[in-house]
Order: C-alpha cells, then structure tokens, then sequence
C-alpha cells in the first residue's frame, strides 16, 4: 500500500506568532506532522506548548492578533492556507470539523440545539430540514442524550456540562468529516462519560475511516485512542513515536518525565518523580534546548545550541543525548 | 478514640423557587444521610462524579453553608450552634485549597499581602521580624522563593499558584486541610509536585485532610480512606487499598473501570460500562439502581444498610455480601 495516498492532512513547519503591538510572540515554532486517513495523532503537552493553537490554524481559526508567519497546512494535497473565505467554509464543518475546549462558550446560548444542529447540515447538504431534522436527532441518540426527539427544542442551559460537550462532538460529526480535529474534548467530563465518548469517537474512526487530531495533556487518553503521538514542548516538537513504542520506550526526557509523573492506579507509591520547575511561558526567547532548565541530563552544548530532530530506534526525537545514545531508553 | 471531624446523618437541601406566586417551592436534596469521620492526621478522599455533593460537603465542613438536620462536629463543636466568633476560630483549625488557582487568589495583592492577611485577622505575629521570619518559613515549606514575596499572582504559574493556596492555608496551621479538586486544573508534570507537597506537609505539621478528588489515581497515592458519593449519599467507604482492590459497590467497581489507564496494550482492550438509565427503577431506594447491572427487583427493593458507628468499612448495598462474577475490573 502506497502510504502517500493515504496522507490527508499534512502540517509542514509551521510556525505562528502572536503580534501585540510592535512585540512578538513566537509559540510554535517549526511543527510538522502526517495524519493518514483512518489514524489518530494525539498532541500531547503543557499548557501555553502550543497545541490549541496549532489546532485553530487548521481551521484558520486563529484569533486576532494570530498569525501564521510560516510553513504549509496541506488538506488532501491543497493548501489550506491559500483558499478564500468561500472555499474554506466548504471545508469547515464538511471535511474538517472541531471539537473546542470549552462547551459551555462554544454553542450559541439563545438558539434551541436542535436549530444549530440543523443549520450545520443544511449549509453543507441540499437535503430537506426535515430530513436533517431526523439526522441531528439520529446524532443526539448516538451521543448518548436521552429522549433526544423533544430535547432539540431545548436551550444550551438546559443541558448539563457534559451534555453540551456531547451536543458539541454531535455537531462536530453530523457531517462524516474526515478528518476531527479534537481540543481537549473530555477535560470538562467525569471519567463514566469520558469513557463513553472515547468508545464513540473510536467506533466512528473504524466505520467510516476518519482521522483525527486529538489534543490532550490526559496520557491515558492518549493510550486509550492514539495510533502515533507527537510530544510538544515550548512550541517544538520534542520527540514523535507509535503509541506502544512512545509508552514502552519514551526517549525525550520530558516524556520520560511526563510518564514517570503520572500517579498510578495499580500501585501505592510513596514519592511521585515529578518534573522539577515550571513549563516556559510561551514565547520565551530560548537559546538551545527549550526543556533544558528542567532537564537532568542538561549540558552546556543543551543550553546552547537547538538539538534537531533526529529518527532513533522508531522515535523522532529532539535531543543531543538521544543521537549520542547517552540515556537509556526506557525507565 | 477522638475524632476531629464526625459527620453525623447530614441530610441538606437546596430550594427552588417555582414560578412566580403560583409554583410551589421545590426541594433538591444535594446530602442525604451522610456519615463521615476523620480522624488526626488521617487523610479522607471524597470521590464521586461532578453534581453528586462533595463541594456541597465541603462547604458545609467549612461552614459556608447551612444544613437542615444532622450534626457536623469540628473537635466536639456542633457547627450550627457556632456564634460569629465561634466561626472565627473554626478557621484556625479548618483551612481550604480551591481547586482553580487563578480564580482563588486575589489578582490585586502581593503574595505577601495574601499570606499575611489570615495573621492580620487573627492577631498572630504581630512583631515585624517575626512576621517576616514566619512568612520566609511558610514560603520555603511550599517550595517557593522568598524572594518572591512581593511578586504579584499573574507573576506566577498555574502550580506556583496553587503552592501560594496551600501556603494561605497552612498560614494558621490548622489540623484540616479540605482540598477540594487542588490539582485538577494543573499540568500533569506540575500536578505530581503538588501531590508530593500535599503528601509531605500533612506528614511534618500532622495535618488532617478531606481531600475532594474525581481521580482515583490521585486519591490512591494520597489517601487512607476513600469515601465513594453518588447523588448526595456515601455508597462505599474503606481504606484506600481495600476499595480499590476490592471494591464492593457496584458503582465503586463501575467508576474504577472507567479510569482509563496510561499503557496502550492494556487499555485498548479494556471494556468500558454501560451508563444506561433504566427509568422503571427509580422507586428502588438505592439511588444508583437505575445503573447497576447486578440489580434484581425483589433483592432491591429492600432498605439500605445504614452505616454504624466503628465500621471500618462500609458499602451501601443491600446485596452484600453478594457473589460479585470475578471482576474485570478491580485494579
């Protein structure tokens, strides 16, 4: 199998600043990645790493002051960046629809869900508002909100927090996208429904081959859904490996670090090994390695001079050591 | 033997008011029959999905809202009878973390206004140097900077934030820390910092703790008891490696099977529990009957075990002890 036909979407050194006045702020700073159809990436970090944003530019959606100062978006070998206004409304919603971070900033308060619901099918299908009357209510049912037929008439602050996130991944899909690009789509849920959604999302990625972005600083999400992960540290991408391969064998130290932080369900531990000090505020002018100043293997060439990203064993990874095969892979 | 905290059949309702002159007024039960100890230095987690009581439990503990019957004793004191003054001194022994950081301190005071501010109230440390040498003491115990004492809040991270809560709330040293949800905003590499401070501090200044969490992981590596609340009532309480090895509630063992778990081989093949409601069970008196799947009509209609006194484990199911088929799920 030709895996370049299967490429749908592909990021290409992306970098974006944030302008305020005549300051800049540089938060992602050379991203690149693959997804092929049917596959899950999950992009992992720390808040102000850079994720959200590289999520909105997908979609153009980058709020003022945003600006994509370089690199390509390739959706289906077409330049995202380059279609006008009418085009990219085609593709949002259609091809490629969002699941946003907040449900409860993210539906329109003075209109029934079943209203916006339908206005999303019917921009992007000439079928009858009947018929997309009886889709949005299959979708309700499909999310897993009872009595969905008479709830359609029903305002946002009629539903509970995890309801409306369920409306939003509703809405997200009611078209087939190919691809979901989905920010932090279960933070808000309890851990019952989380489950419930992820099972959805991934029995929709089987029926109908779609491929997904997922972001999240949840590592067990990631093991729960993910089929490759791409690590984000202070705007660069740090290491970017398989699922299995990232969990059995992390080699950046700050995914070491992250999965070594993670408290356990199975065992009682005593003392968890966090990550000393803080993640960098984003746009720190950094000189050499963005984890340096919290790295345990950190030395001058680190502080110095930005480690490229190198393939090792597998792994794409963003470290001096890692091509010297001074740490050891694994815990 | 004393306990600092007895929570005795604390039954609580919100009211609602209906419409105008015509509606009736409608009672929502948020706590019904709770029974809760903790003892010195004991650490109690409270875990339950979001809406089922553990905030309104916590504000109660705090005295920040009233309840209707029942009794919540602070070191022998019956917190309903407390005057004003009363209340004053509760705070010296009962302190609280909020679990958002950014919306608990105040944006318009130093650090070191925030951290003297309890001693002004209460007339401690009145002495110049001695206040600062108290303040450079609290500061070092929560791992920040002294010489950050006049930085303001929107200066600092989201975890050195929370270390300033903690701080805040250490500044009277109380015997009881209720923490409701202190990590759940953080990073996950920050998150594992503030569990290990959690963890020392209860263990040096031989701190009490009601620790509110969703995430049994966390409550695992901190706690030695764990009360599970579905809809206002404690279902199951036990020492921490008893529930989750052995959880007797049906719900405990539900919940603790919806925790996704960070390893992708174990995970991907793990089987999430249904959520359906079965409506026709509602007049059943165990609240999560509509839910459970070991539930049979004739067993379930019987009234539910009340908790005792001196039990050091508890489970709110009236078909204890009952053959459970080997779980799929205990840890």
């Amino acid at each position: 199998m030709d895996a370049r036909e299967d490429i749908i979407l592909s990021v290409e050194n992306l970098h974006i600043c944030f302008r305020n006045g005549e300051e800049k702020t540089e938060v992602l700073r050379g991203l690149s990645y693959q997804l092929q159809k049917g596959k899950v990436l999950a992009v992992v970090g720390e808040s102000g790493c850079g994720k959200t944003v590289h999520a909105l530019s997908i979609l153009k959606l980058l709020p003022p002051g945003g600006e994509i100062t370089a690199g390509r978006i390739l959706y289906q070998g077409q330049d995202i960046l380059s279609l006008s206004g009418e085009e990219l409304r085609k593709l949002r919603g259609a091809q490629l629809a969002m699941i946003f971070q907040d449900p409860m900033t993210s539906l329109n308060p003075i209109r029934t869900i079943g209203k916006q619901l339908v206005e999303t099918i019917l921009a992007h299908t000439s079928c009858s508002r009947l018929r997309a009357r009886a889709r949005a209510v299959h979708l309700l049912k499909k999310v897993g909100i009872p009595n969905a037929r008479q709830r359609l008439n029903e305002y946002p602050f009629q539903f509970s927090g995890g309801q409306r996130q369920r409306i939003m991944i509703a809405m997200a899909l009611c078209l087939n996208p190919s691809v979901l690009i989905a920010d932090e789509p279960t933070t808000a849920l309890d851990v019952t429904i989380q489950a419930q959604i992820l099972k959805l999302i991934k029995k929709l990625q089987r029926q109908s081959a779609m491929a997904a972005v997922f972001i999240t600083h949840n590592l067990a999400i990631v093991a729960d859904i993910a089929d490759e992960v791409l690590v984000l540290y202070g705007g660069y991408c740090v290491e970017r490996a398989e699922v299995k391969n990232l969990f059995a064998q992390p080699m950046h130290p700050y995914t070491q670090g992250l999965l070594g932080s993670l408290v356990s369900l199975k065992r009682k531990e005593e003392h968890l090994p966090a990550i000393e000090g803080y993640p960098p505020a984003p746009g720190t002018p950094e000189q050499g390695c963005p984890f340096a100043p919290r790295c345990p293997y950190a030395a001058d060439q680190c502080r110095r001079v930005l480690p490229p990203l190198v393939e090792h064993n597998g792994h794409t990874v963003r470290c001096w050591w890692v091509e010297q095969n001074e740490i050891s892979c694994g815990n | 033997m004393k306990y600092p905290v007895e929570i005795k059949h604390l039954h609580k309702t919100y009211q609602r008011r209906g419409a105008w002159l015509l509606g009736k007024t409608e009672e929502k039960i948020v706590l019904q029959n709770v029974t809760l100890r903790i003892g010195a230095q004991e650490i109690v987690g409270l875990v339950g999905e979001s809406g089922c009581g553990k905030t309104t439990l916590a504000k109660v503990l705090l005295g920040l809202e009233s309840y209707q019957s029942g009794s919540v004793q602070v070191n022998g004191l019956e917190l309903k009878e407390l005057s004003k003054a009363g209340f004053k001194k509760l705070r010296r022994q009962v302190q609280v973390v909020f679990q958002d950081p950014y919306s608990s301190l105040d944006p318009r005071q130093t650090m070191r206004q925030i951290l003297c501010e309890p001693w002004d109230i209460h007339g401690l440390h009145k002495d110049k140097e001695q206040r600062e040498k108290a303040l450079h003491s609290l500061v070092r115990a929560v791992g920040l900077d002294p010489a950050h004492l006049d930085r303001w809040p929107h200066e600092f991270s989201g975890g050195q934030r929370q270390r300033i809560a903690i701080a805040r709330a250490l500044a009277l040293e109380p015997q009881l820390l209720v923490a409701d949800e202190p990590v759940s905003a953080l990073d996950v590499s920050v998150q594992a910092q503030i569990l290990n401070l959690l963890k020392d501090i209860s263990r040096s200044r031989a701190l009490g703790m009601l620790f509110i969490s969703h995430d049994f992981a966390v409550a695992r590596f901190l706690c030695d008891r764990i009360a599970v609340m579905y809809q206002g009532r404690i279902l199951e309480c036990a020492p921490t490696e008893q529930l989750l090895c052995n959880p007797q509630h049906p719900y405990t063992e539900a919940l603790l099977a919806a925790v996704p778990v960070p390893d992708p081989v174990l995970q991907k093949s793990r089987e999430p529990v249904s959520l359906k409601i079965e409506t026709n069970r509602s007049s059943c008196p165990c609240p999560y009957a509509p839910r459970c799947r070991y539930y049979e009509a004739a067993q379930c209609a019987r009234p539910l075990p009340q908790q005792t006194e001196g039990d050091s484990r508890f489970c709110a199911c009236v078909r204890l002890p009952f053959q459970k088929e080997k779980s799929r799920y205990a840890v």
